[in-house]
């Protein structure tokens, strides 16, 4: 009796401990609980670069971190999966349109050199490039797809053209310090023209100087290139002749893009946070809406309540006492299993609740097995106490034996689902190992307890209908 | 009661190969149709899809229904003509909202998309908004990665239950996992050329539940067969796994009971994302009891018969009942 005592003494500190931790430590939820978007970013392999390594992968993770932070959403979460994947998470986003735009472009920029003897050619570009830039503004607020892809198709042919007078330098997006908007015209509002206002880094500084020293006076131009296209249509700039001695000092330059605000303000987002060494792109987005995630979810968990509540019914109505004290191990089990994943910080997501639900299941099928067990013992004759011992005792091994190979398709699948699978294989696997104590451990010490108490020491509270003989002798021998 | 397993399992047999057989029928019909098993979701092959509700604290925004209609002309227009279009009908049977599925649209393309939208329905609640769009490359790796996760399960309980039972007892715990699989993927291809249901990624969480649970249900059985083999070891293995299919028969009825209290409520009440999910639960939790209680066994006891090993050697089950008293 003493063991039983200090077994139930154990229990409740940690029905008491578990009630403190869901208490005190929040419960983690998913996005489609709560609302928010994520994105999934391949990272691609350049012609150079075949294969992506871990180290690369962090390289663009470190990236895509500080133009997330510059997005300033609340609580972002940036993680890299599998070998060439970054799951952007941002909670209470309903439409990750700039968060989109603003990840997916490599913003490589970089600062180029006219060629020598290439001015004629480049006037007759500089003049094609304009006049197509402004039809395809113009053609934006149309709607006319394949206008807008035959020019666009023009435009990329002119691109590749002027890229074709120009030779890279050395100064690029790493060199800078800073990038904002900035109104050339003093307006601040959404509706005036945008530039990008650029300050280098010391080194950045001394590369501008020199390459504005080089070209002086000579006519050739400085071309700007985002991405190796030029950056609008006043991307390059002759540097005036006073300049030929020392160059432009101050470290500072505009890149004049005519944007619109949102897309100065992207751009300088993305020059900022650094240019990504590799060419990524979405390839998945999943957002759910604040209110409509929480309805469903709602929905679904009162729906499984409802059902549970029946559970709890139906093992009273059918197993008596005993069902009575698995209801209660039940609701220990569920407290228990709370607190881990609040304590392991287990991210709720829908599947990962469908998984506990199961588990539910999982830990009354345990109680079922071992009060079968014990019904058949009484009706072999046996006494209360040995019926409900050797219940427990011979129903262990099918709980062993079938709640391991769960655990198994449990691991297969966390360590090779990916997203939602993992979810549901950790709260299934969890609640699984939790269930195995609380349906035996404490399911029997309480019926033990009860047990030493004689006015519930009575076998029809445990098997109805048994035959007359069987029970008297089974009270005798009690 | 008492089940008469043995005897009468030529019937339980052919009522399981009836099911499985319609299903492969429908599953090959399916591949004519969609080039796979099953009806896809955009979670597999790529896609975008798009949910918006009329926001209804908006004076004059909610007076009209949804016309299809207007939808399918913005669509048009937008150059998205092959794309589907569903209404959201409220629980006042009110249609609030509608369902757009597309080829894979960039921010670009959606955010114009859903402007033309709304000048022509009426103004969206975005927190009511739901956006998924999946490359068709992420959504092979997650079928394959899935795939990759089932048969990997599958070999761990095979080698578990030849460890702890016997191998021939593992082969046919796999043999009813295949049938508990192949009955929920058959009903799907049913539902998804009658109903248009759709399988997406929650799908493949289910039928790994289904494995999980199929195989708890027969190793309970398999157990009791193993116990009454120590006992009995000149018992004849048909009434073996007779008495041991009777003596299990409550507790799996209970069981399966139980579990499907939840699940069916979740089908009769609870929102949209986990009604496919519960549903397809549910049948394979029948079918897991189905084959667990008529099909493990009843082919383990042939298999025995056949291979001259149907009453049990004294000394064939030596690892029997290990579990020692402590460990409770």
């Amino acid at each position: 009796m003493g063991r039983q005592r200090l077994l139930l003494l154990l229990i409740a500190a940690l029905v008491v401990g578990a009630i403190a931790i869901i208490w005190r430590v929040p419960t983690q939820l998913g996005l489609d609980l709560r609302g928010g978007s994520q994105l999934t970013i391949q990272v691609k392999p350049t012609e150079k670069v075949k294969e992506i390594k871990s180290d690369d992968l962090n390289a663009v993770r470190r990236v895509i971190e500080g133009r997330v932070n510059a997005l300033g959403v609340s609580e972002p979460l940036v993680v890299t999966s599998g070998n060439d994947q970054i799951i952007v998470q941002l909670p209470g986003v309903n439409d990750p349109i700039q968060a989109e735009r603003v990840l997916g472009g490599t913003a490589q920029l970089d600062f180029r050199r006219q060629k020598p003897g290439s001015d004629p050619q480049f006037r007759i570009e500089q003049q094609q490039l304009r006049e197509k830039l402004e039809i395809q503004a113009s053609l934006r607020k149309s709607n006319d797809t394949a206008a807008i892809a035959q020019n666009k198709a023009n435009l990329d042919k002119t691109y590749a053209a002027i890229a074709n007078l120009f030779e890279k330098t050395e100064l690029t997006g790493e060199n800078l310090k800073d990038a904002y908007p900035s109104s050339p015209s003093g307006q601040t509002t959404a509706q005036s023209i945008w530039d990008v206002a650029l300050e280098f880094d010391q080194r950045g500084g001394e590369l501008f100087a020199e390459l504005t020293k080089s070209l002086a006076g000579t006519g050739r131009t400085l071309g700007i290139f985002l991405d190796g296209i030029p950056v609008g249509p006043n991307f390059a700039y002759s540097v005036p002749v006073q300049y030929a001695e020392t160059g432009i000092n101050g470290g500072r330059a505009v890149i004049e893009g005519r944007f619109d605000l949102e897309t100065a303000r992207d751009l300088a987002i993305q020059l900022k946070g650094g240019a990504l060494p590799f060419p990524v792109a979405v390839v998945e987005n999943r957002t759910v809406g604040a209110t409509l995630g929480r309805d469903s979810i709602q929905r679904s968990i009162y729906a499984a309540l409802f059902g549970l509540a029946l559970v709890l019914v139906f093992m009273v109505f059918y197993y008596r006492l005993p069902g009575v004290l698995a209801d209660i191990s039940l609701l220990v089990y569920a407290i228990l299993t709370f607190a881990a994943f609040n304590l392991l910080g287990v991210t709720l997501t829908l599947p990962g609740i469908a998984g506990f639900i199961l588990s539910i299941g999982m830990a009354v099928d345990a109680n079922v097995l071992i009060f079968e067990r014990t019904r058949e013992e009484l009706r072999a004759g046996k006494s209360l106490y040995r019926s409900v011992e050797s219940g427990f005792y011979r129903a262990f091994s099918s709980i062993l034996d079938s709640n391991v190979t769960t655990v198994i398709a449990c691991l297969a699948l966390f360590y090779f689902g990916a997203g939602l699978v993992k979810g549901f294989a950790l709260t299934l696997g969890i609640g699984v190992v939790i269930s195995m104590f609380t349906a035996i451990t404490c399911c029997r010490t309480l019926l033990l307890y009860v047990l030493g108490i004689q006015s519930l020491r009575k076998p029809e509270y445990f098997c109805p209908k048994l035959p007359a003989g069987t029970k008297s002798e089974a009270s005798v021998i009690s | 009661m008492k089940l008469q397993v043995i005897q009468q399992r030529k019937l339980w047999w052919t009522i399981s190969l009836a099911i499985i057989f319609a299903g492969i029928v429908a599953m090959i019909l399916s591949w004519q149709k969609f080039g796979a098993p099953l009806r896809p979701s955009l979670d597999f092959v790529g896609g975008t899809r798009l949910q918006f509700e009329l926001d209804c604290t908006k004076a004059n925004n909610c007076q009209n229904p949804i016309d299809i209609a207007k939808a399918r002309s913005v669509l048009n227009t937008e150059g998205l003509g092959g794309s589907s279009i569903q209404a959201i009908t409220n629980r006042e049977g009110k249609q609030v909202g509608l369902t757009i599925r597309t080829a894979p649209l960039d921010g670009e393309q959606r955010t114009k998309l859903q402007t033309a939208l709304s000048q022509a329905i009426g103004t969206f609640d975005p927190a009511k908004t739901q956006i998924d769009t999946v490359g068709p490359v992420l959504g092979q790796q997650l079928f394959s990665s899935g795939l990759i996760a089932l048969l990997v399960s599958f070999a761990g309980i095979t080698v578990y239950l030849s460890l702890r039972f016997q191998f021939d007892y593992a082969v046919f715990a796999l043999v009813a996992l295949f049938h508990d699989v192949l009955i929920t993927m058959g009903i799907f291809a049913i539902m998804g050329l009658v109903l248009g249901t759709e399988v997406d990624s929650l799908f493949i969480v289910a039928l790994l539940t289904i494995v999980g649970f199929s195989v708890n249900d027969t190793v309970v059985i398999y157990d009791r067969v193993r116990e009454t083999i120590v006992r009995n070891p000149g018992q004849h293995i048909d009434s073996i796994v007779d008495a041991a299919v009777n003596e299990t028969l409550t507790r799996s009825i209970n069981t399966t009971l139980t579990t499907l209290l939840s699940l069916v409520s979740i089908v009769l009440f609870g929102g949209e994302t986990l009604k496919n999910f519960a549903l397809a639960l549910i049948i394979g939790f029948i079918a897991g009891a189905y084959s667990s209680i008529f099909i493990a066994s009843t082919l383990l006891a042939l298999w025995r018969e056949r291979t001259g090993k149907a009453i049990a050697a004294v000394a064939e089950e030596p690892v029997a009942l290990s579990s020692d008293e402590a460990s409770l």
